[in-house]
């Protein structure tokens, strides 16, 4: 079994604060492996136990992100696809997905690509299915679980609104994963890190990857941000205190007087 | 040139600790005081993550550390756990299976180490006996070689760990006299099992550190077997000062790691709180004390890691054992002072709270307290700075 994860690195957004122009601040944030990314790599890793094979990782990143994905290699990744050039600067998820989609093709064959769900930065969610899409073959998002490999398919449970559903689906495919409820996410241990070091690190240009370069970087990108702001901040509830049959129907006074209940 | 960097291997090892105390160790820390017992899915969670004497070979189960990379690991458990339980169960096994590793034979080591870097075991130290501490010399427990085996008679108190290898399994590097008209040269380093016949344990109440045991034993008539010496016979007076010295630089770092943890919960009270219309962080002469408290701890914290890395330069050849005994014995001289004296004012800081038993520095303060005495007093950190200053002939005692 071959299988790629596609990986990112993110700020860590658990406290973020923003400026006044709604331009979140950068300085002193920690980068961090997206945490939907390494969900799904362990569940890429959960399936080279049990089926065998080769797990690699893949980023298109600046180099900063070694970080990351060596922290991937310590989890247990076989082998790791750093693809850095000034070309992709400025490239939108479009862009992105197209050169990943590439390079993929120019790793592979997978039978399996594994992808976060969305990252916690940008939280579009596109670069798995639009990953699959270029390359044209099956997907599914919000996977929480693989639930079993056999006769050349895949079953994967997905997470729907009010319940889950079955897919099946033909390999190769794309997975991308969300971690389910409670997720409790490894640690990577000593040796894992002490490993890390000795396994093959590969680091790919533009020229390394073929295709259409008009499609790189910001000419590839439709996308424009035409402005970012913070959603508004909520004004703080009314509390109300005091014995409690006595809240209870202050609440539904206010409730009646706000016309919420009649 | 001098680089105050970690390489990004010890970096990465700092975030996976760090992650893992904050997820598995954290929640449970406090609740160590009432169980008196380190939680068995922290020691497997520890084990399986390698944190258990990871100074020991891989050939054991170890992970080959240095001792810079072990005091990584022994800051960050510090830093999650006020009781210092866990550090000392860290810092202890790190210590003596680096020296057990290094003088060991190859038969025990095979035997005990790969169940002490598993967890199954535990892997403590013992030297001190009720009338012998700082002076090594005044040991009375005995060995005796008797045919192909040893006899061992005597006790051992003050030792950690004692409930958790006589229960758990693992034993205690232990010294004792087998030259007695030797002096120095006259004693022995050996590998006592815990549940040998003959061994009776008995526990003391200490202040602190409440999820790990302290304790002694009577050692009547135990025999071991000759592949438990440690080292050569007559060799573990200096033998045993490399485990000491070890130990002595991962308490450094748990001492800073354990004040600058308080002054952290610390800065933040003193911003919460309010008293004359303005948070107590106004007040500079609580700031002064922040300041003063947050400076030398952390030269204290480089300290203990320019002593580690020494005795990294000692294993690699590069420095002699005397420049490691000093830089050592400095790290140590005021760690626990230093620490307990910040810890002491954000108790302070905290008004009546601070005299509770919810406020968790002093909880903090009771463990960073024993390291005045575990693994060499204080005082006998400044007995060996002024010997490697004026030379042996100042020296009042051998
Ligand atoms: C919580 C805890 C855990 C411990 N765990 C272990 C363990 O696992 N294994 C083990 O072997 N021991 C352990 N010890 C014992 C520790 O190593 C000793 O307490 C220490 O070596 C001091 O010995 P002592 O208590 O006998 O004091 P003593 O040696 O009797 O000293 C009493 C006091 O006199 C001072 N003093 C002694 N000599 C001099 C001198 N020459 N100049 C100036 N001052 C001096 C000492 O510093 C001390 O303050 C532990 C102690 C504690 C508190």
């Amino acid at each position: 079994m071959k299988i790629l994860v596609l990986v990112k690195q993110v700020p860590d957004t658990t406290d973020v604060k923003f400026n006044e122009n709604g331009v979140m601040i950068r300085e002193g944030l920690q980068s961090i492996l997206n945490m939907f990314d390494q969900f799904a790599l362990e569940e890429a890793l959960r399936i080279r136990e049990m089926y065998g094979g080769e797990v690699s990782v893949m980023t298109l990143a600046p180099e900063q992100a070694k970080t990351a994905m060596q922290k991937c290699l310590a989890l247990g990744a076989d082998k790791a696809y750093h693809i850095s050039d000034r070309a992709f600067g400025g490239s939108d998820t479009l862009a992105t997905s197209y050169a990943l989609s590439l390079a993929v093709q120019k790793t592979g064959p997978y039978d399996i690509i594994f992808a976060g769900n969305q990252a916690t930065d940008g939280d579009t969610g596109h670069i798995g299915p639009q990953v699959a899409e270029w390359m044209k073959i099956p997907h599914t998002s919000y996977v929480e679980r693989v639930e079993k490999i056999e006769n050349g398919t895949i079953t994967v449970k997905s997470l729907l609104e009010d319940g889950y559903r079955m897919i099946e689906m033909k390999l190769p495919a794309l997975v991308a994963c969300i971690p389910p409820p409670n997720f409790e996410y490894s640690n990577p241990s000593m040796s894992g890190i002490i490993k890390a070091k000795n396994k093959p690190y590969i680091w790919m240009k533009a020229d390394d990857i073929d295709g259409d370069k008009s499609k790189f970087g910001l000419n590839g990108s439709p996308t424009r941000v035409v402005k970012m702001y913070p959603p508004p901040k909520r004004e703080r509830g009314q509390i109300f205190t005091g014995d409690y049959s006595e809240s209870v129907r202050k609440i539904i006074e206010h409730l009646k007087e706000k016309k919420v209940i009649e | 040139m001098v680089d105050f960097t970690f390489t990004e291997e010890q970096e990465m090892i700092r975030e996976s600790v760090r992650d893992f105390a904050r997820k598995k160790i954290e929640p449970i820390a406090l609740k160590m005081e009432e169980t008196h017992k380190i939680p068995d899915d922290v020691i497997e969670g520890m084990a399986e993550m390698g944190l258990i004497a990871p100074t020991v070979s891989s050939k054991y189960g170890g992970q080959d550390f240095d001792p810079v990379t072990a005091g990584i690991i022994a800051e960050e458990l510090s830093r999650a756990d006020p009781t210092g339980s866990i550090p000392v169960f860290y810092l202890v096994q790190a210590s003596w299976g680096h020296v057990f590793n290094k003088y060991g034979t190859e038969e025990a080591k095979k035997e005990i180490l790969p169940n002490v870097t598993k967890g199954k075991w535990f892997l403590g130290i013992a030297t001190t006996e009720s009338d012998a501490g700082s002076d090594v010399l005044g040991t009375k427990t005995t060995i005796q070689k008797v045919g192909d085996k040893y006899v061992v008679n005597g006790e051992k108190m003050y030792i950690s760990g004692v409930r958790e290898a006589y229960t758990r399994g693992g034993g205690h590097v232990t010294i004792a006299k087998q030259f007695p008209e030797k002096g120095a040269k006259g004693m022995t380093l050996f590998y006592l099992p815990l549940q040998s016949k003959g061994i009776i344990p008995q526990y003391v109440d200490d202040l602190g550190r409440e999820g790990i045991s302290t304790g002694g034993f009577t050692i009547d008539n135990v025999e071991i077997p000759s592949h438990y010496i440690i080292g050569q016979e007559g060799k573990g007076f200096y033998i045993v000062h490399e485990g000491y010295e070890y130990a002595r630089g991962l308490i450094a770092v748990i001492c800073a790691a354990a004040g600058l943890k308080s002054l952290e919960r610390g800065e933040n009270y003193l911003k919460q709180r309010k008293a004359f219309g303005m948070p107590l962080a106004k007040f500079e002469g609580l700031q002064f004390k922040l300041a003063e408290h947050y400076t030398k701890l952390s030269y204290l914290r480089w300290g203990a890691y320019n002593a580690l890395w020494t005795y990294h330069q000692e294993i690699l050849g590069k420095a002699s054992r005397f420049e490691v005994s000093k830089a050592i014995a400095m790290s140590k001289m005021f760690a626990q002072e230093w620490a307990c004296e910040a810890i002491d004012d954000v108790m302070q800081w905290q008004g009546a709270f601070g005299y509770t038993r919810e406020c968790v520095d002093q909880v903090a303060w009771r463990a960073v307290r024993s390291f005045g005495w575990a693994e060499g007093a204080k005082e006998i950190m400044k007995v060996i700075v002024s010997r490697e200053l004026l030379g042996k002939d100042y020296t009042a005692y051998k």
